[in-house]
């Protein structure tokens, strides 16, 4: 690599970060010819948060709490934050993933004023039984729409399959049953737990200086407890819970999912190699894929990812084939084939340089920026490690890892099948 | 701000400024009208495109070229303007810069983007038969998997219902039933009748502006230009509404209502439209999102969306299948209060602060700069910066949004709902 280009990366991948007193990590990228600014405050809590311990208090919740928690904290005793937000004309948006909820807007004007609302939202919980019950109703309906979507229910279903235990197992928003059990007392310790500063970043990119940002905080009088929070997640065997699933819902043609479990890997490298693996299993850049492309057996939709949890890794291949069972055949095939002959070295070369670009790529719009800033947060690392760990990663290591994960004994099946006319 | 000048007949070269981004872009948009009989080798042409061209004609080696250009993101797509249809290319990657071995990446994603429209890779003059009948199969399954998104279904067969035969309702994927029709003769006549007839819009942000003139310059000396006159904007009628049901296995009930504005739209009148959606139901602060979704919890999505080209709205909604008639009842009841009752101050301004803000970040993003500027350029007339607009938008009132909102009449409804369970035997 020449000294000039990654001069220019770590100047694209510049950013302040600050630790207040209180726990909270601020990142901040200025950027300079950018009129708007993007802000997320975030939480290391999501929907695999069921157990844990905070300040030796041990608490369980239902499934789905982490995300209806997430809606209730645009609710304040003086008003909805996003009739506050309306006041600066941001526009604002939560959302909670498996290990994270967060907050976030964009803004091109009283960029101040929207920090301030961002930071006191989540900062000053209110809830009361009456507005849990309002809210039941309207997150009810958002789960009613994700069981009509194929995509979701067949990753769901996977995880359901590969785990025993393991919350991931459980929708992000949980169910009409489960919400319906939550108590104001349960978010309230959830705000203790995991809203408190120590466990949260604020990440900010766009028009702005890191000075604004920190004044922002000053202002927000943010908590200066720093709770402690004790995970609790469940043993997990690294057997499959189901080998196989198949259902059947009103579509056009079936859908396949295959997964494998593995043991979590740890560290930047650890995690490219797996991302990497995807693509040089069946990438577009693969003879396999065009094998399958050109026979008619998959979409172009059809594809690998890369998931790692507390306590959960797994790899998910998942799309549309009219011949499921054949697709997953040589799927398998071909994983072992290249277990038995190495990955390809020009694949391998040409996917570190797409990745680079990709890396790149987010951190070219003030979203992205933010996005990549608060996921750096909640990985543990810096970009510049991560920029670096990808210059470092050989085709060795890729081959190796290979020999013991996507291992056919930890797989699981799921196939969605289309109802067929008069089917119940 | 966009430069824009004739390179040549029915060709233009856009530049826009772009020195702050990471990637840089150049899109090539191809624009004519729209043709029912056409439609589905125009729904094939990018798929066979973006297989390969004559330099680099097989599908897998290009996805490597690509790669090998740290990732640069290839895109050949079509899409409906009113009663045009637009064949776009577009390519961006990183800028020359970040290069680890000083490559000229710009020249090269010229070379890929102005190959796959002006030199697609042929077999005696002709697409290849093979890639022709392998991307035949695959828009085919595309076609029939279109109930699998259940809300884009709705969404489309409500459109189906409001253009019927209007060449604003040609399908942008063409017909299942006309694939079989299709061959590599067909295919290849439909694309020269493109290269030759269309009016091609070339947008460059942040690439070498020169050297996408050049190779601009180059391929079109080939081509023997007759640039055809564009179908342009239309719009519907208005009619009595009408409501079509369709039953399948759901478990939230997706409805769309389309509303036609009866005439077509004086550009003049775009920020009241930009301003009277989002008080109606385009923004969080709207009365869709407020009253019928918070207030009432009749829906867990509801919002409005109008499209200038073909001046209608579309309200789509997610709802309790129980609850789709009251639904239907209390969008129509937000509209007629908007139009008969008070627009707050408050609520006229918080929409217009919100697109205010959406207007200062449009150069923020290249897809939003290139999204504004050409929809600029199909809207025909004076191109506007978003600076322009938002000045324009300041003068909108709330008579002016009422106005708007009176103008649309409902067209159709179409619910796609539950199958209704038997409640006794016969």
């Amino acid at each position: 690599m020449q000294n000039d280009p990654m001069q220019a990366v770590r100047a694209a991948v510049a950013c302040e970060r600050v630790v207040l007193e209180n726990g909270l990590t601020v990142l901040v990228r200025p950027m300079p010819g950018y009129s708007g600014v993007h802000a997320i405050y975030g939480t290391k809590f999501g929907s695999i948060d069921l157990d844990f311990k905070v300040d030796g208090q041990q608490v369980s919740l239902p499934a789905g709490v982490a995300h209806f928690l997430e809606h209730k904290m645009f609710e304040s005793e003086d008003g909805d934050a996003f009739a506050k937000f309306a006041k600066t004309g941001a526009a604002a948006n939560a959302y909670t993933s498996f290990d994270k909820t967060c907050y976030l807007f964009t803004a091109t004007q009283q960029v101040d004023e929207s920090l301030d609302i961002l930071l006191s939202m989540v900062n000053e919980p209110y809830f009361t039984k009456a507005t849990i019950d309002k809210e039941q109703g309207i997150i009810g309906q958002e789960i009613k729409m994700y069981d009509d979507s194929p995509d979701w229910r067949l990753m769901t279903a996977l995880f359901s399959c590969l785990y025993h235990a393991h919350p991931i197992r459980n929708d992000i928003a949980g169910t009409v049953e489960s919400i319906a059990q939550i108590t104001p007392e349960m978010l309230y310790a959830c705000c203790k737990g995991f809203y408190n500063p120590g466990n949260m970043v604020l990440a900010v990119a766009g028009n702005i200086t890191t000075q604004q940002v920190l004044d922002a905080c000053k202002r927000a009088k943010l908590p200066a407890h720093k709770a402690v929070v004790e995970r609790v997640q469940p043993e997990e065997p690294l057997t499959v819970a189901k080998p196989r699933m198949e259902f059947s819902m009103q579509l056009a043609k079936p859908c396949l999912g295959v997964g494998f479990k593995e043991v979590p890997v740890q560290g930047a490298k650890a995690e490219i190699i797996c991302d990497m693996l995807t693509e040089l299993i069946c990438g577009g850049m693969t003879s396999f894929y065009r094998t399958l492309y050109d026979q008619g057996l998959v979409n172009p939709g059809f594809g690998g990812e890369f998931l790692v949890l507390d306590g959960c890794c797994c790899f998910l291949f998942t799309g549309e084939t009219s011949q499921p069972e054949q697709v997953r055949t040589m799927l398998l095939e071909e994983i072992q084939r290249l277990r038995r002959e190495g990955v390809d070295e020009e694949i391998f070369t040409l996917c570190k340089n797409q990745t680079y670009g990709e890396m790149l790529q987010d951190l070219e719009n003030i979203e992205d920026s933010a996005t990549a800033l608060a996921g750096s947060f909640f990985r543990g690392r810096a970009l510049t490690e991560e920029i670096e760990a990808l210059a470092s990663v050989t085709k060795e290591e890729v081959d190796q890892a290979l020999q013991t994960m996507l291992q056919p004994d930890r797989s699981a099946t799921v196939i969605i099948w289309p109802k067929e006319e008069g089917e119940a | 701000m966009l430069q824009r000048e004739p390179i040549a007949p029915g060709v233009f070269l856009n530049t826009i400024p772009a020195d702050k981004f990471n990637r840089c872009r150049i899109s090539l948009h191809f624009r004519f009208p729209a043709s029912r009989e056409k439609a589905t080798d125009q729904a094939l042409l990018p798929l066979v495109l973006e297989r390969g061209y004559s330099a680099c004609p097989d599908m897998t080696q290009l996805s490597r070229k690509l790669a090998r250009l740290y990732g640069a993101a290839l895109t050949v797509e079509t899409s409906m303007q009113g009663a045009d249809r637009v064949l776009s290319v577009s390519i961006t990657g990183i800028k020359d810069q970040y290069a680890l071995s000083g490559e000229n990446l710009t020249a090269e994603y010229a070379a890929i983007a102005f190959g796959v429209a002006f030199a697609p890779y042929f077999e005696n003059g002709l697409f290849s038969k093979e890639a022709v009948e392998i991307e035949k199969a695959t828009l085919a399954r595309q076609l029939e998997s279109e109930v699998n998104d259940k809300r884009l279904y709705c969404v489309r067969q409500a459109r189906r219902k409001f253009f019927g035969d209007s060449p604003a309702g040609v399908e942008r994927d063409g017909y299942l039933a006309n694939l079989p029709a299709v061959t590599p003769e067909t295919l290849t006549a439909a694309y020269w009748q493109i290269l030759k007839t269309a009016q091609l819009d070339i947008i460059c942000l942040g690439a070498d502006a020169e050297a996408v003139r050049h190779a601009a310059l180059e391929k079109l000396a080939a081509v023997e230009r007759q640039p055809a006159p564009l179908a342009g904007y239309l719009f519907m009628p208005a009619r009595p509404a009408q409501h079509f049901r369709e039953e399948m296995d759901l478990v939230q009930a997706k409805l769309c209502m389309m509303f036609t504005w009866d005439q077509c739209v004086d550009p003049a009148q775009l920020n009241a439209f930009r301003l009277a959606m989002s008080v109606f139901g385009g923004s969080t602060t709207s009365r869709l999102f407020l009253n019928v979704r918070e207030k009432q919890s009749l829906c867990y999505y509801c919002g409005s969306r109008f499209v200038s080209p073909t001046a209608f709205m579309m309200v789509d909604s997610g709802v309790e299948p129980a609850n789709a008639d009251r639904a239907e009842a209390a969008i129509l009841k937000e509209l007629q209060d908007l139009v008969d009752g008070p627009i707050t101050p408050e609520e006229l301004e918080n929409s217009r602060r919100s697109l205010l803000s959406g207007l200062s970040s449009v150069g923020d993003s290249l897809a939003g700069l290139e999204n504004w500027y050409y929809t600029e350029i199909l809207r025909g007339g004076q191109v506007h910066t978003p600076e322009q607009a938002a000045e324009d938008l300041n003068r909108v009132t709330a008579e002016d949004v009422r106005r708007i909102l009176a103008g649309f009449s409902h067209s159709v409804s179409y619910l796609v709902t539950k199958k209704e369970e038997p409640t006794h035997a016969e």
